[in-house]
C-alpha cells in the first residue's frame, strides 16, 4: 500500500516486510448506517421546524446538519479504508487513521484476552469487531469490519498464538 | 502460623481442592468495631453536608425533642454499624494454601475469592490510625486484576499479619512451607490443628536503602506546583474583598483553597517518615503518618519507573519517583501507592532506579542517568528529536529524546517540568506509532510505549519519522527476546538456579547473603562502574542468541 508521505523519507506507517490485510468494506455501510440513525432523524427535525416557522435564518441548523452529514460520508470510506492490520510472526499490527495515524504492535505473548463483538447493526452487514487486550488500558489494538469467520479464525489463531508465547505481565 | 484455626470442624489434611480448602481462619473479633464506625462517620459526613448550608437554623432545631431525636437517631445509625460489621466478620473467613489465597464474605451475596500466589503483584500491611491504636493492621494483596481485585484481609493481629505476608512471599516465591514435611498421625486427645500447624516463615532479612527526612519532604511539598497556585487564589481572594468592598465576596475562592490545603496535607501525610529498603522479598516500602502502609514489591512486578521534577524543584535537584504496578489501581490510591520516593536528592533517585532495575545495560549508568535526567539534544547517547521539531514543540523540543540500552528503554522529555522514563525490555505490554496532521507535514512521529495502568506513561514525541518507525521495529524485536529469558513469576526458582559463569558480587556493604538484587551498579554515581556483567546474578540466564545490536541511541 502505497500513500503521500514526505518524500525522502522511509514511510514509517507502512513498514516493509508486513503485508496488511484491509477491513471488509462493509464497514462503510454500517458506520454511515449509525450516521445515518443517529443524524438523520435530527435533520429531518430541523428542516420541519424551518419549514413551519418559516423564518429563512433557521436554515442555517439543518444546513450545518446537512454538511456535518455529508463531510462523514466523505471520511468514512477514507478511514475504513486506512484500517487494516497485519499479524507477523510474534505480534500483531494494527493500522488506522488518516489525518491522525496510529500503528499499534502487539505481542502475541502479552495478550491477556481477545473480545470479539457484533452488534445489531453489525450482524446484518456482515461484520464483526476482534479487540485484543493486554495489561495496558493504552493499548488499543481494536479491528472493526472483519468478516465473522475471519474474526473467528482471527481470534482463536491469537489465543493459540498467545498460549505458545505466554508471557506473565 | 501463630494464630489458630477457629473453624470448628476438624481439619482434614489431604484436601487441596477448592470446595474444602482446609485452615479457614477468621479475622481479629475487634474488626467490627474498627468497621463499624466508618458507617457512623460516613453518616455523619453526609448528615453535616447536608446540614452545612443552612446550620443556622440546624441549631435552632436541635433544642427541645429533636435534640433527643438526633442524638438516638445517631445512635441507631451506630448500632446498625456494629452490628452489620459483626455478622460481616462472622461470614469472612479466609484461608491459604501453596497457590492460593481463599476469602470467602458477604452476608447477603456471598463472595468467594481466590487469588493466585503467583500472580501476586504486591503485599501491604495497611495500619488506619485506629487500628494502629490497638495493634491490627490489615493486609491486602494485590493481583494483576483491574481495579477492585485486591484481597483484603482485615483486620488481623499486628503480629499475625507480618507473619502472613512473610509466608505469602516466601509461597509466592516458590519456596517451599518449612514444615513440609510428612505430617506425623495426631496423638490420640491431642488438639487435631496442633499437628497441622505450619511452622511460620521466617521474615526474609532486608537492607534499608534510604529514608526521607520530614523536613525536605516539607519544604518540598511546598515547592511543588500546588502551592504558587494556593498563594495565587489567596491573593485573588484579597483583591476581590478590596475591589468589591465586601469580605464575603472572598469566601468564593474557600473552595480552591481548601483542595489545596488538602493536597499539601496528603502529600506531608503519604510521605511522611517514608522508608525504602530491599530484602530477597523485593523492594519494602513504608510510609504515612495517620495511616501507615508498608508495602512489599517482589522483583520483576515494577513495570515501569519515572522521574520527574519541577521547575521549583531544580535549585535542591529532587525528583519525585513514581512506579507502575499492575495492581495498584487507579485515582486515589494510585497516588497513594505508586511512589518510590516522594522527595529524591539525586543519588537517591539514582538508588530508587537501581532498586528496580539493578542492571541499566550501559557501561556507565551514572552518565546515562545524568544524561537523562538533565541532558539535552544528543547528550549521554540519547536519540534526540530533530531540529525542525522545534516547529512543533518550540519549548522542549531538546529534551525529547530516547535512548536504549541492552535492558531497558529510557525516555526523556520536558524542558521546564523534567520527566525521564525507564522501562525494562520485557515489561513492555505493546507499543505504537503517532502521527498528527502538523507532525505529518515535518516528517515527524511520536512513539508510544504502553504499560499498565499507573503514573508512568512512556512516550517520545516528535522524533524523526523514519527513526521512530525503525526504533519500533526494534523495540518489539528487543522486548520479546527479552521476554523469554526473563525472571520467572516464581522468582526465588530463579535465584536457586545455578548461574556458574557469574561471579560472586563483592559489594561493599553486604547485603543479606540471598538478596535477588545484586551490586548497586548504579546506587552511588562514584562507584557505578561495575559493568553489566555483575548485574545479572540472581537473574534467569542471559538470552542465548546474541541481542541485535541497538541501532538507536546506542553510543556507549
Amino acid at each position: 500500500m502505497t500513500s503521500d508521505a514526505v518524500p525522502g523519507t522511509r514511510e514509517p506507517f507502512d513498514p516493509t516486510d508486513v503485508t496488511w490485510t484491509p477491513v471488509s468494506s462493509r464497514l462503510v455501510g454500517a458506520r454511515l448506517t449509525v450516521t445515518a440513525i443517529v443524524l438523520g432523524p435530527v435533520l429531518v427535525l430541523l428542516v420541519l421546524l424551518a419549514v413551519l416557522v418559516g423564518e429563512v435564518w433557521l436554515w442555517v441548523f439543518p444546513a450545518v446538519v446537512a454538511l456535518l452529514i455529508g463531510w462523514i460520508a466523505w471520511l468514512v470510506p477514507r478511514q475504513v479504508r486506512a484500517l487494516a492490520y497485519a499479524e507477523r510472526a510474534d505480534d500483531l499490527l494494527v493500522r488506522r487513521g488518516i489525518m491522525f495515524r496510529s500503528l499499534v504492535v502487539v505481542p502475541y505473548g502479552r495478550m491477556q484476552y481477545v473480545d470479539v463483538n457484533a452488534g445489531p447493526l453489525a450482524r446484518k452487514f456482515g461484520i464483526a469487531s476482534v479487540q485484543l487486550h493486554t495489561a495496558s488500558p493504552a493499548t488499543s489494538a481494536s479491528i472493526d469490519g472483519l468478516p465473522p469467520h475471519e474474526a473467528a479464525r482471527l481470534r482463536d489463531r491469537m489465543a493459540s498464538r498467545g498460549e505458545a508465547r505466554l508471557a506473565g505481565l | 502460623m501463630t494464630s489458630t484455626p477457629s473453624t470448628p470442624s476438624t481439619p482434614d489434611v489431604e484436601t487441596t481442592s477448592d470446595e474444602d480448602v482446609t485452615g479457614w481462619r477468621r479475622m481479629h473479633p475487634v474488626t467490627p468495631a474498627l468497621k463499624g464506625w466508618k458507617v457512623l462517620v460516613a453518616v455523619l459526613a453526609i448528615g453535616w453536608f447536608q446540614v452545612g448550608e443552612n446550620i443556622e437554623q440546624a441549631i435552632d432545631l436541635l433544642h427541645g425533642p429533636a435534640f433527643l431525636a438526633l442524638l438516638g437517631g445517631i445512635l441507631l445509625i451506630g448500632l446498625i454499624g456494629f452490628g452489620y460489621s459483626a455478622v460481616a466478620w462472622r461470614v469472612t473467613r479466609f484461608a491459604v494454601t501453596d497457590e492460593a489465597v481463599h476469602l470467602r464474605t458477604g452476608i447477603l451475596f456471598r463472595q468467594q475469592r481466590q487469588a493466585r500466589l503467583d500472580r501476586l503483584q504486591a503485599v501491604d500491611v495497611v495500619q488506619p490510625l485506629l487500628a494502629r491504636l490497638v495493634g491490627l493492621a490489615e493486609l491486602k494483596l494485590e493481583v494483576a486484576g483491574g481495579s477492585g481485585s485486591a484481597v483484603s484481609l482485615a483486620f488481623l493481629r499486628e503480629a499475625d499479619a507480618e507473619a502472613l505476608r512473610a509466608e505469602l512471599l516466601a509461597l509466592a516465591a516458590g519456596l517451599q512451607r518449612p514444615g513440609a514435611v510428612p505430617v506425623p498421625v495426631p496423638v490420640e486427645g491431642s488438639r487435631p490443628d496442633a499437628a497441622v500447624a505450619p511452622v511460620p516463615f521466617e521474615v526474609a532479612p532486608e537492607r534499608q536503602v534510604y529514608e526521607l527526612p520530614m523536613g525536605r519532604l516539607v519544604s518540598a511539598t511546598l515547592r511543588s506546583g500546588a502551592v504558587p497556585v494556593m498563594l495565587l487564589v489567596v491573593a485573588g481572594a484579597i483583591t476581590l474583598a478590596i475591589v468589591s468592598r465586601d469580605i464575603s465576596a472572598a469566601f468564593v475562592l474557600l473552595a480552591p483553597l481548601f483542595a489545596g490545603v488538602t493536597f499539601v496535607w496528603s502529600r506531608i501525610n503519604q510521605g511522611a517518615n517514608f522508608r525504602a529498603a530491599i530484602s530477597p522479598d523485593g523492594i519494602r516500602l513504608r510510609h504515612g503518618l495517620t495511616e501507615s502502609r508498608a508495602q512489599t514489591v517482589p522483583p520483576g512486578r515494577v513495570q515501569a519507573i519515572r522521574l520527574r521534577q519541577g521547575p521549583l524543584w531544580r535549585g535542591p535537584d529532587w525528583w519525585r519517583v513514581e512506579i507502575n504496578v499492575a495492581g495498584y489501581g487507579q485515582g486515589d490510591q494510585q497516588q497513594r501507592d505508586t511512589v518510590l520516593h516522594p522527595v529524591a536528592t539525586r543519588g537517591e533517585a539514582m538508588t530508587a532506579l537501581w532498586l528496580v532495575l539493578p542492571d541499566l545495560g550501559v557501561q556507565d549508568p551514572a552518565a546515562l542517568v545524568e544524561a537523562a535526567l538533565t541532558g539535552m539534544d544528543d547528550d549521554g547517547g540519547f536519540t534526540a528529536a530533530p531540529r525542525r521539531a522545534r516547529w512543533v514543540d518550540p519549548v522542549g523540543w531538546r529534551r525529547h529524546g530516547v535512548r536504549v540500552t541492552e535492558r531497558a528503554l529510557v525516555t526523556r522529555s520536558g524542558r521546564i517540568w523534567r520527566s525521564v522514563d525507564v522501562v525494562p525490555h520485557e515489561r513492555t505490554q505493546s507499543l505504537g506509532l503517532e502521527q498528527g496532521p502538523i507532525q505529518r507535514r515535518f516528517g515527524l512521529a511520536s512513539f508510544v510505549l504502553h504499560s499498565t495502568p499507573g503514573p508512568v506513561a512512556p512516550r517520545v514525541n516528535h522524533l524523526d519519522a523514519g527513526v521512530a518507525a525503525a526504533l519500533l521495529d526494534e523495540q518489539s524485536e528487543r522486548a520479546r527476546t527479552a521476554r523469554a529469558s526473563a525472571t520467572p513469576e516464581q522468582w526465588m526458582r530463579a535465584v536457586g538456579a545455578p548461574t556458574p559463569d557469574v561471579p560472586d558480587p563483592v559489594p561493599t556493604t553486604a547485603p543479606p547473603q540471598d538478596l535477588p538484587s545484586p551490586v548497586p551498579t548504579v546506587s552511588s554515581p562514584d562507584s557505578a562502574t561495575t559493568g553489566p556483567a555483575g548485574g545479572t546474578a540472581g537473574r534467569a540466564p542471559e538470552q542465548p542468541g546474541p541481542t541485535p545490536p541497538p541501532a538507536v541511541g546506542a553510543g556507549a
